[in-house]
């Protein structure tokens, strides 16, 4: 066997890498729905004849490294046999990839003269998939109201795609040539990623290309148990809540408890919430995943993924709790608690690694979701969009005002223009919701507002969370303010509501949706009054504020006074 | 005698290009440049010829002094006025990550602050009719600030103003009555005239922030040119790829930022009509990054949207791929395993064989190590390279990796070019394109040097490399047209769309167009126009741009959407329904060249007399390989590798098995021996 040598190891790694980021790259270029182009809502990799990620490129974070699951999975069910060549498998299964019903994965085994030799794998929101309501319910309780439910099948057979079961699958979502059109973008990402790791192999040869990957993979694992190994040994926790699940008024625990020993990190969900009737819980898969993605935060964030990575991370849920949900629980909206998860691995490993934590965000997608009929041109449509708010500060820097959460991608805020141009709405304010930031040495990032005037009747559905624990602050950081959504009716009648399944709202209500901040870090009144000052100039605090939590006295033709300063921060 | 003149305005040398009209004999000159006032550099460069300003005919030029400017945030303080209300989206900046793992991010910094961002009552509707009138008191703090603060530049952006600029036009009257002539007034819909606010503010913003350091510079060196009697215009190479006059530059400064770096891609555009190749990977590699471009089918590639550090510009660019890997790149070891670059030596301490401290082994220093860059070559503008330093540094990390200075170094260099293939192929990819369909163009310093091994990682047949490759972007500049770019917003179902108004939409463009071309001196049988359309299907957010027959067939629209698409991503949906959002219109205005490539005068030549050896590996093996000086390189005659071609600017090196002939035009064509 031709043993790899560091020279060629190295350009293995990088086209691994390579491979990958172009198969992403195509997928999001050519996918037709907007929560993968723009939300990033996808993953791809390539792995090996094992199913070990060779190299990832995820548009969201929530998917590291959690493709492989698919592929081991669906080998100990129907055995290695299952795959032929020319075949291409489907799942969407959510106890089987531990996310919601929407997200579709598509994988092909790869093979290099009649030798299985590897995988490409995508997966990528699909806008519909035939639930109760459009897009996906908020209100469901049982993962039947949520979609088509499919366990590995093979969409292709032998070089040809099954009719039948794609003609099934587009039958049953409501936007049927786009699922067919990201389907196709997903099969054109993996055939991409199978030419090059062919052509590679044709270049290097077989052996040399799994000498190159167990080096690679060694490497990957030597890095991070280096890192891992210099964190202070020692059992670390952190918990919070969420609101509710949609159905119920229960406020929904996480507790996580964190060892550290040696080059061993472990994750505990033990004390977590048993699963519950709203669409809040999350499968097994999926939870490994966030937690890794917590773990790539903190430890080696720009390394890319191999299979040599997280080996020293370890991640343990109670079966039937809201991590590791069993049939037949509703995982609809089973990233909420994971940006808690998160923002609580953070926390938890903050006393030994101040310096790469921050402080909580602001800590969920925010979905707003209008929809009905635009009278403009009698069209049915759905308007989805996931709102941005604060984030935590950290030792030097403040935190980011007004930035998409943490398991989302790179979504991108609705230009006005567009929207007022596709739906029947008019967006009179948007800004920066002042005073929102936990306040600290360093400014927790502020939330925003924005408000909607619908100008026909239309169905409003939400799902604001994170108003009972809201951006957490640290080291004397304090909390932020939480989200709140007013709605105000023609009749002059208002209404406070942070979640809702298609509640009718008529001609003329104003909506106005308030995002919550991210933690301060560090005791406020330590604050430079300048950048106190500077807060207040560009509105980001407000002179009441600025005495109140900071100590800092700002006169009326904005400066600081600082004889007064001193004396109100010596005071307290 | 007459001349024409290209001046490519760099950050350290500014290059030129004369051409005689009569004999049509083309010069090529370097000057250093004067960055505190570049005009200086280009009068040194002319007068160096001796020529009289009076016989030249033409003259153009390239500059980074607004990207510079850009670069190193040393623009104007920008005040920024928005409709009332929604002021903020400018700093939110859309809300999206660039990064996905970091908990502690932070947004690219905008240019205007927030501070600065002001606002007016008014509001005009989605489909372009006025809510609220403007609200002139509105202006009065506005305009104290800025006549109190000595602000320079202003822009202005104005919700849907892409589809009725009246509010803005009358903002731009308001304020033009009450401050200083000289404060730049920049109008969204002027610089940009497409939907989304943010990225419409954020060109309109980067317009006004280098408008004031562009247009001195412009005024500057027209005065200077003046005094020395030129009275023909001056001509800015824009983004774009086309020029226009600098007297235009100065009204939408933003179009000339990628001005430099461009005419090297328009320079390959050229050369491909010349030598008759279609289609052409252009690479320059320098010391710090490597520059990617395609020519395809005689066209150089133009986006219509770009991001620069971060911010987003809607304007057309040549479309220019940069990565982080050259001369300077850095090799350096992780766990045990050889990485090398992004990260670069730069000019200090520079590699190691610069002799200044620097302790790792670079891209340089291999190359000096394989004798494919001869220890007395001027690197960086350093006279002869201390080659011990670079045995010394390969040492200390061969020991390491348990191998001999040998594979080290060429170990750099495969990973290297396997990088840099590597991002070719992304670039390819994006396009849906074969890079074996192409030939590749090396210019700039080192392009050259990696030419080969690039291109037999992409399995690309010929080298090509171009006579004066260190000065080819000045002489691009002088291959190119007058260019303008029209668009208009044109949100529509394609299969609502009737055929005569979307004729009439592209008339009212050529018009619009053709006053434009006029101003700039063209005349009518010059011009030509090309129509292109933006069009995606329903849902999706990117589109694809489709050039349209001048006689409108809606047919072949839809067929030539569905093709493209599949073209581009391996896959299209034929039945499903399509859409325009914005119709486009080039407008080209043709500039008269008398050139003929043949008769380029060589570089001077190093060493007349003899030709030299130098012991070069390859492959693990020492050969005794020529060097020739590139004015000594026959016609016709076919030279087999090893070898090296010198010439002042640059090094080409031809490996073992492959061979080099010079092509009538002056080319080197390198090919592998069969």
């Amino acid at each position: 066997m031709k043993k790899t040598d560091p020279i060629s190891t190295e350009i293995i790694r990088n086209a691994f890498i390579a491979i990958a980021e172009d198969m992403n790259a195509g997928l999001i270029r050519s996918a037709y729905a907007p929560v993968i182009y723009e939300g990033k809502d996808c993953v791809v990799a390539l792995l090996d004849e094992n199913g070990n990620v060779l190299g990832q490129s995820s548009g969201l974070p929530l998917f590291l490294g959690n493709l492989e699951v698919c592929i081991k999975e669906t080998a100990r069910m129907f055995g290695w046999d299952i795959f032929k060549e020319g075949d291409i498998f489907f799942v969407n299964d959510s106890y089987f990839t531990g996310t919601h019903l929407n997200d579709a994965t598509i994988y092909a085994p790869i093979f290099y003269k009649k030798t299985l030799v590897g995988f490409s794998a995508s997966r990528a929101h699909w806008l519909d998939i035939g639930g109760k309501d459009p897009g996906g319910p908020m209100d469901s309780i049982n993962i039947y109201q949520e979609g088509f439910r499919w366990a590995p099948t093979k969409i292709h057979e032998n070089y040809k795609p099954r009719k039948d079961i794609i003609e099934f699958l587009k039958m049953n979502g409501r936007f049927g040539y786009t699922l067919e059109g990201d389907l196709n973008a997903q099969i054109a990402a993996g055939k991409l990623g199978e030419k090059r790791f062919l052509s590679l192999i044709d270049r290097f040869g077989l052996d040399m290309i799994k000498s190159a990957r167990e080096e690679i993979f060694k490497q990957s694992e030597i890095i991070e148990r280096q890192t891992v190994k210099k964190l202070k040994n020692g059992i670390y926790r952190a918990e919070g809540y969420l609101d509710n699940d949609g159905i119920t008024k229960d406020p929904i625990k996480i507790k996580m408890t964190v060892s550290v020993k040696g080059e061993k990190i472990t994750i505990d969900l033990k004390g977590s919430s048993e699963q519950k009737t709203g669409p809040v819980n999350c499968g097994f898969a999926q939870t490994v995943s966030a937690c890794r993605v917590a773990f790539k935060n903190l430890i080696n964030p720009k390394r890319p993924v191999d299979g040599g990575t997280f080996k020293t991370l370890e991640v343990k849920a109670p079966e039937g709790s809201i991590f590791s949900a069993k049939e037949p629980a509703a995982c609809q909206w089973y990233f909420s608690i994971l940006g808690l998860l998160i923002d609580a691995f953070i926390k938890a490993l903050s006393p030994v690694m101040k310096n790469q934590s921050a402080a909580g965000h602001y800590g969920d997608s925010m979905v707003f979701i209008l929809h009905g009929v635009d009278y403009r041109n009698n069209s049915p449509f759905i308007a989805v969009e996931p709102t941005p708010g604060g984030w935590g500060a950290w030792g030097d820097g403040d935190g980011a005002d007004a930035l998409i959460n943490n398991v989302n991608g790179a979504f991108k805020d609705i230009p006005i223009e567009i929207y007022e141009n596709k739906y029947p709405v008019t967006i009179r304010n948007y800004g920066i919701r002042k005073d929102t930031g936990g306040p600290g040495k360093m400014r927790g990032g502020n939330g925003l507002y924005k408000e909607y005037t619908v100008n026909t009747d239309l169905n409003l559905s939400l799902w604001f969370e994170r108003s009972k624990t809201t951006g957490w602050g640290l080291f004397g950081g304090k909390d932020a303010i939480g989200p709140k959504v007013n709605l105000k009716f023609p009749n002059g009648k208002n209404e406070k509501r942070l979640k809702s399944n298609s509640y009718p709202i008529p001609a003329g209500t104003k909506v106005t949706t308030f995002t919550g901040g991210g933690g301060g870090f560090g005791n406020p009144f330590n604050r430079n009054p300048e950048n106190v000052l500077e807060d207040v100039k560009n509105n980001y605090v407000s002179i009441p504020q600025a005495k109140k939590e900071y100590g800092v006295i700002i006169t009326k033709n904005l400066k600081v006074d600082y004889i007064k300063t001193k004396k109100i921060r010596k005071g307290k | 005698m007459k001349y024409r003149i290209a001046a490519d305005i760099g950050g350290t040398f500014t290059d030129f290009v004369i051409q005689e009209y009569e004999s049509k004999k083309t010069f090529t000159s370097k000057v250093l440049s004067t960055p505190k006032n570049p005009a200086i550099a280009v009068m040194n460069g002319i007068n160096k010829f001796k020529l009289d300003l009076k016989n030249i005919e033409f003259l153009v030029h390239g500059t980074t002094v607004g990207l510079n400017a850009f670069l190193e945030r040393k623009g104007a303080r920008v005040l920024l006025i928005m409709t009332a209300g929604v002021s903020d989206t400018y700093t939110i900046a859309r809300g999206d990550r660039k990064t996905l793992y970091e908990v502690q991010y932070k947004k690219p910094k905008q240019l205007a602050n927030k501070i600065d961002v002001h606002e007016v009552k008014e509001r005009i509707s989605w489909e372009g009719k006025i809510i609220n009138t403007i609200n002139q008191k509105d202006f009065d703090p506005i305009i104290k600030k800025i006549n109190k603060e000595n602000i320079t530049a202003v822009a202005v952006c104005f919700l849907h103003s892409y589809i009725n600029p009246k509010h803005e036009v009358l903002a731009k009257k308001i304020l033009k009555k009450r401050i200083g002539d000289k404060v730049v007034i920049s109008l969204s819909h002027e610089v940009a005239r497409e939907w989304r606010e943010y990225e419409r503010s954020s060109t309109a913003v980067m317009n006004a922030y280098v408008g004031p350091v562009v247009n001195n510079y412009l005024a500057h060196l027209e005065k200077e040119l003046l005094k020395n009697k030129y009275k023909k215009p001056l001509y800015i190479m824009q983004s774009n790829g086309g020029i226009i006059r600098a007297k235009t530059a100065i009204k939408n400064p933003v179009q000339t930022l990628l001005s430099g770096p461009v005419g090297g891609t328009i320079g390959g555009a050229a050369l491909s009509k010349i030598t008759n190749k279609p289609n052409l990977i252009c690479v320059d590699m320098g010391g710090t990054s490597f520059d990617m471009s395609l020519i395809i089918d005689g066209k150089p590639n133009i986006t219509n949207e770009t991001e620069q550090e971060s911010l987003p510009l809607l304007i057309p660019f040549v479309d220019i791929h940069t990565i982080g890997a050259g001369g300077g790149s850095i090799a350096w070891l992780e766990a045990g395993a050889l990485r090398v670059g992004p990260q670069s030596a730069g000019a200090e301490p520079g590699p190691a064989c610069y002799g200044k401290g620097g302790s790792n082994p670079t891209v340089t220093d291999a190359n000096l190590y394989l004798g494919r860059i001869g220890p007395d070559s001027k690197l960086g503008g350093w006279m002869g390279l201390q080659i011990q330093e670079s045995k010394k540094v390969l040492k200390q990390m061969s020991k390491k990796l348990n191998m001999t200075n040998t594979q080290l170094a060429e170990g750099i260099l495969s990973i290297i070019n396997a990088k840099m293939a590597d991002a070719i192929r992304t670039i390819t990819v994006k396009h849906g394109i074969d890079p074996r369909d192409f030939s590749l163009v090396a210019f700039g310093g080192a392009g050259s040097m990696h030419a080969v091994w690039i291109a037999e990682e992409l399995e690309i047949k010929e080298i090509v490399v171009p006579p004066n490759p260190g000065t080819f972007s000045a002489w691009g500049m002088l291959q190119t047209d007058i260019r303008r770019d029209l668009n208009k917003n044109f949100f529509t179902i394609l299969s609502e769309v009737k055929k005569k108004e979307l004729q009439k939409e592209y008339d009212q463009l050529v018009h619009e167009a053709s006053k434009l071309l006029i101003s700039e001196g063209v005349k009518e049988k010059q011009m030509t126009f090309y129509q292109t359309a933006d069009m995606r299907y329903i849902g999706q957010e990117y589109y694809v741009n489709i050039s349209i027959d001048n006689k409108i067939d809606l047919n072949k629209i839809n067929n030539n959407f569905h093709k493209t698409y599949k073209q581009k991503y391996g896959h299209s949906t034929p039945d499903a329904p399509v859409e325009i959002i914005n119709l486009r219109l080039i407008a080209i205005g043709k500039v008269e060249k008398p050139i003929d490539y043949s008769k380029m005068k060589k570089e001077n030549i190093i060493n007349k007399t003899s030709k030299q050896n130098r012991e070069i590996i390859f492959n693990g093996k020492k050969f005794k390989t020529q060097i020739i000086n590139r004015s000594l390189i026959k016609k016709h005659d076919i030279y087999k590798g090893p070898l090296v071609i010198e010439e002042e600017s640059a090094t080409t090196v031809v490996p073992p098995n492959y061979s080099l002939v010079l092509d009538k035009m002056g080319n080197l064509i390198i090919k592998k021996i069969k």
